[in-house]
């Protein structure tokens, strides 16, 4: 089973590769870093939310050259072997977290993932000035993440939250969709 | 063997990265490095080799392995990809990350494949000194926050620890 496979290779790599730190250290950085923006940006969400996206996707074109350097991978074959490299090794050697994947649509161009936990969102409540439990995503940088890394790898995809337990939502589930295959960049004409 | 050359091209096209051991031809012009083009000429001391920019070598190259690399597509399926090819005067390698940033060596003929030392070259130096560095930016256009000194030093004493039959030489 390829899905096997892939959470053997997480868990390897996470024990062999990967260097740790403190996850507290990480939630209360993160944490601080959002509290600044909210500060920064006088509360308006909307605002945050599109910051959390940019820096993360700053943070994921760098990102997956590390990943690709800690794993060696080839390329995935189709967009399900993505998702399940994302959640099972990705998410995995970075966050120590294992996100299922679900909710795929026909066209296999579309899934979730329901983070069980989530090491960015522990110890936190949202503000309780009834607009921040309607706009605010607070784990939003990692969909820049996401956006960042398989850019780098030829895809580009749109990714958002859809619920956070934060929110009082069941769930925390984000919502993944390929938009199109980036073709190779041509050397410019010569002159 | 002998590192003649090394390049680094970025998902753009452009070359980030360049670097010729020129000390690494000892003196005999014919042992000089050349796009196949000129291979004719190997022979004579090559007045179209200086008269070459080494701008214009670089976009050669690219060439070359961009072809190559499109045509060993269409013939052995999307996950092919060459490795090296060799002419009477010098072998190129050729290694490509998936994020399509392709990492181009040339040796002299003798030399084994370089695919894994490539590889090494992206692992721990590239990624780590280029990548990781905080202060550089994520693209290197004209080859931006590549040439950081921990970068070539590392490149420096890697290719020097691979051209192990070579005497180190302190201006490689």
């Amino acid at each position: 089973m390829a899905a096997n496979k892939s959470t053997r290779q997480g868990e390897d790599l996470w024990k062999t590769r990967v260097e740790k730190v403190n996850a507290e250290l990480v939630t209360l950085t993160y944490g601080t870093i959002v509290a600044q923006l909210c500060a920064d940006y006088e509360n308006d969400y909307t605002q945050v939310n599109q910051q959390l996206e940019k820096m993360g996707y700053n943070i994921g074109v760098r990102l997956i050259e590390d990943f690709l350097a800690k794993t060696s991978m080839a390329r995935c074959g189709n967009f399900r072997d993505t998702a399940d490299m994302i959640s099972k090794v990705g998410f995995k050697i970075f966050l120590n977290v294992t996100p299922t994947v679900t909710n795929w649509t026909a066209d296999s161009k579309s899934f979730s993932l329901l983070f069980d936990e989530n090491p960015l969102a522990d110890f936190v409540e949202l503000p309780d000035d009834g607009r921040a439990q309607d706009e605010l995503w607070f784990s939003n940088i990692l969909c820049g993440v996401l956006r960042g890394a398989l850019e780098m790898v030829q895809m580009s995809i749109e990714a958002h939250f859809v619920s956070d337990i934060l929110r009082g939502n069941d769930t925390t589930e984000m919502r993944v969709t390929l938009l199109r295959m980036i073709e190779d960049e041509m050397p410019p004409e010569d002159d | 063997m002998v590192v003649f050359a090394f390049y680094v091209f970025d998902r753009h096209a452009e070359c980030i990265y360049k670097k010729r051991w020129q000390d690494a031809l000892p003196g005999a012009p014919a042992t000089s490095l050349r796009p196949p083009s000129q291979s004719t000429v190997a022979n004579a001391p090559a007045p179209a080799r200086q008269s070459l920019k080494s701008d214009d070598d670089a976009k050669l190259i690219f060439g070359t392995v961009y072809s190559l690399r499109n045509m060993v597509r269409k013939l052995g399926g999307e996950d092919d990809s060459f490795l090296s090819y060799r002419t009477s005067q010098y072998k190129l390698h050729y290694y490509e990350t998936p994020t399509n940033i392709k990492f181009v060596m040339l040796t002299d003929v003798k030399a084994n494949s370089m695919r894994h030392a490539l590889q090494q070259i992206y692992v721990n130096i590239y990624v780590e000194y280029v990548v990781k560095n905080a202060l550089s930016p994520a693209e290197h256009p004209g080859g931006i926050g590549v040439d950081n000194e921990l970068f070539e030093a590392s490149l420096d004493v890697f290719v020097e620890r691979v051209l192990n039959t070579q005497p180190p030489d302190p201006r490689a």
